[in-house]
This record gives structure tokens, C-alpha cells and sequence, in this order.
């Protein structure tokens, strides 16, 4: 297969509708979907060959107000052409209330990410088996990794607060 | 380092004998293996054949129960703080606190992160801090130097600071943390505390 990015986009074209890719024509293409489309789009894609969810991403696009979620799809199991081929795979979902389907049933890796996402944007994955915190320790007014957390504000209201343990005697 | 201030020398024999516990302390500080941040990069071309630490008497130990340096290498967040309070309450007296690069000193370059603290002396006492991003390993070893002129001249007293304000140290780590899930390791005795000031002043 001398360029699997383009048969691919074809193949994908006559099986989604209202898609759009577009390839760099090296190794990485980009494909935008619906999301209804996702979950399909990603068992498509993983029988299609490319097996590895390398990370799913999100994006807080403000003036849309959206946020976008990225999946990175690439392959072991293709042959060379297809192992350098990365997937990005995009979609929008509303920023108020976010809400999507886990991705754990299809590819078991997507758990970590998704508690990730769920911590730092709030997004709520259904279906998600274990949705606990990962990393933060402290409860957050607005998810942290949203663009309209005011991390200055946050910094002088929490942790400038606290105050020095001053020592009277000048000890160092 | 002059000679004064206590280099390693056959001339300070007598002096070392003034104070054996000094000398005990300075030469022999075993430093904590705690990871934190990006600065712990530096730590293994220090403690081993590239630098070796143990020259200067340094050597790294697993366990905070047989550690008296604690080089906290790096930015804390707030989850990390809580294990480096952990550690710090177990290691035994005297303990002396070293801040390693710009990120526990007040922030660095994470000083509007909403994850990472920024004073680090405002929940366990420091002795010394080595400012840089990130410091070399020919730093921490100025540090160590600058820590046996410290212990020498009795100024490492973090750990007495500790101990004094304690009740202090608690309150900005529990209104950071929350509620801890250790006993506290001295007595919050604020109110002893400040009776005390009252009849010194
Ligand atoms: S001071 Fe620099 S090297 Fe050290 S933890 Fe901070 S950012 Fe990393």
C-alpha cells in the first residue's frame, strides 16, 4: 500500500458522512466527525489497522465555545506505510455541562485519559468504570485546564493566603 | 571556602574535638532519595562517580528514618507536599532542609500554576536554599559547605524552629492539605506558646 492516508480517506468518506479529512500527506491526517460518529469511528479505525490510542486530548476553544477532544490513533499492526501513519481524530462537544461516551469499551487505555480530561476540563465520560480523581489533591471552582480558570486569581487566593512562620529570634 | 569556615583539613583536627557532635553531624549527612520536580535530574551525576558526593560526606538513603538532609529537589505540588511533610516529620533530629532551584524558593517558573506551592517555607522550615533553574552539582556541594559553616556556628536550627512553631506549621499545611491523616508529631501547644512571648515581653 504505497499511500494508506489516501485510501483511507477515501474508505472513511464513503462510510461517514459529513466528515472532513485532510492529510499532510506524510504521516500524520487529520479527521473531523461528528460526535455521534466517534465511537463508531474509532472500532472502524482500530479493525481498520491502527490498534494504539496513543492519547486522547482535549482543547478548550473559548470563542466557540466548545471543547475539543482529540484522539491520536497509530498502528502496530499495519505494515510500514501504516505504522508511520498517525490519526487525529476531532470532534466538538458543547463546553457547558460536557458530556461524552468513554472510549474504555474499545480501546482499555482510554481510561486513564478520560479520568484525566474528567479532572482537568470536567468533562463526564459515560460509561466510564472508575471515574476518580487522578492527580489534583485540592477541589477546584472551574476545572483547572479550562481556559477561563484565572490561575493568577487562584494563586493570590490560595496560596499567597497562607502566611510566612515568622520567626521572632531571626533564626534562619 | 577559607579555612575558617571549616573545610575538610587535617588542621581543624583540634577543632573538630571542641565539638565531636558538630563534627558528627557535618560529615556524615545522608541525604533523603526524594524525587520531586525536575532538579532530581541533577541528583545522580552528584551522588555518584561523576561528582561523588560522598567526599563531602553525602550519601543518599532510602528511608527518612535514617536521613538527616532533605534536598527537595524541584517544584512541589500540592500532592507532593504532603509526602515531603510526611517524610520530613520521620526523619530523626537534627535535620537540616535544603531547597534545590528556584521552584520551592517562591514558585519559579510554575509562581501562577494552580497546582504547585509556592513557598516551601511556609510549611516546613528550610535551612538554605540554592537558587538556579536547575542548579548544578557543584552547587550542592557549595550548599553542603555552606551547611557545615551553618552547624558549625549553630544557624541550622530549622528543626527547632519546627518544633517551636509548630502548632504555625500545622495550620498552613492543614489549610493547604486539609484535614491531615497523622497525629500531629508535637503538641499544637500555640497557646503555650504565646504566654511564653507574653512573659519574655
Ligand atoms: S527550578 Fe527549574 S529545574 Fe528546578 S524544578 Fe523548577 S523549573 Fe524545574
Amino acid at each position: 500500500m504505497k499511500n494508506p492516508g489516501k485510501k483511507l480517506q477515501d474508505e472513511l468518506r464513503s462510510m461517514f458522512e459529513s466528515i472532513s479529512t485532510e492529510g499532510d500527506g506524510e504521516n500524520r491526517m487529520t479527521v473531523k466527525c461528528r460526535k455521534e460518529a466517534v465511537i463508531t469511528m474509532l472500532s472502524f479505525l482500530k479493525k481498520t489497522g491502527f490498534d494504539h490510542l496513543a492519547l486522547i486530548s482535549c482543547v478548550d476553544r473559548l470563542n466557540d465555545n466548545v471543547l475539543e477532544l482529540v484522539y491520536i490513533l497509530s498502528s502496530y499492526g499495519g505494515d510500514v506505510a501504516m505504522q508511520k501513519l498517525n490519526i487525529l481524530l476531532k470532534t466538538t462537544i458543547p463546553r457547558e455541562n460536557p458530556q461524552f461516551y468513554t472510549a474504555t469499551e474499545i480501546f482499555g487505555n482510554a481510561s486513564p485519559y478520560e479520568r484525566e480530561l474528567h479532572e482537568l476540563y470536567g468533562i463526564l465520560f459515560r460509561g466510564h468504570p472508575r471515574l476518580t480523581p487522578l492527580f489534583l489533591e485540592r477541589e477546584y471552582d472551574i476545572p483547572p485546564f479550562r481556559k477561563d480558570f484565572d490561575t493568577r486569581k487562584y494563586v493570590k487566593d490560595v496560596f499567597d493566603q497562607i502566611p510566612f512562620v515568622d520567626d521572632k529570634k531571626g533564626r534562619t | 571556602m577559607t579555612k575558617k569556615s571549616g573545610k575538610m583539613d587535617r588542621n581543624n583536627i583540634g577543632k573538630w574535638f571542641k565539638s565531636p557532635g558538630n563534627m558528627g553531624q557535618k560529615y556524615s549527612l545522608h541525604a533523603l532519595y526524594f524525587c520531586t520536580g525536575c532538579g532530581i535530574i541533577e541528583i545522580p551525576p552528584t551522588i555518584t562517580t561523576r561528582w561523588d558526593a560522598e567526599r563531602f560526606g553525602v550519601i543518599p538513603v532510602a528511608t527518612p528514618r535514617q536521613a538527616n538532609l532533605f534536598l527537595i529537589t524541584g517544584y512541589v505540588s500540592v500532592k507532593t507536599l504532603r509526602y515531603i511533610i510526611r517524610s520530613y516529620e520521620q526523619m530523626p533530629e537534627p535535620k537540616y532542609t535544603v531547597g534545590f532551584g528556584s521552584c520551592p524558593i517562591n514558585g519559579g517558573m510554575y509562581w501562577d500554576s494552580y497546582n504547585t506551592i509556592k513557598h516551601l517555607d511556609k510549611y516546613i522550615p528550610v535551612d538554605g536554599w540554592i537558587a538556579g533553574c536547575m542548579p548544578r552539582p557543584e552547587a550542592v556541594f557549595v550548599a553542603v559547605t555552606h551547611l557545615w559553616t551553618l552547624i558549625d556556628k549553630g544557624m541550622a536550627t530549622g528543626y527547632l524552629k519546627y518544633r517551636e512553631h509548630y502548632a504555625k506549621y500545622r495550620r498552613n499545611q492543614e489549610k493547604i492539605l486539609g484535614e491531615l491523616e497523622w497525629p500531629p508529631l508535637f503538641s499544637k501547644e500555640e497557646e503555650n506558646e504565646k504566654s511564653r512571648e507574653k512573659v519574655a515581653g
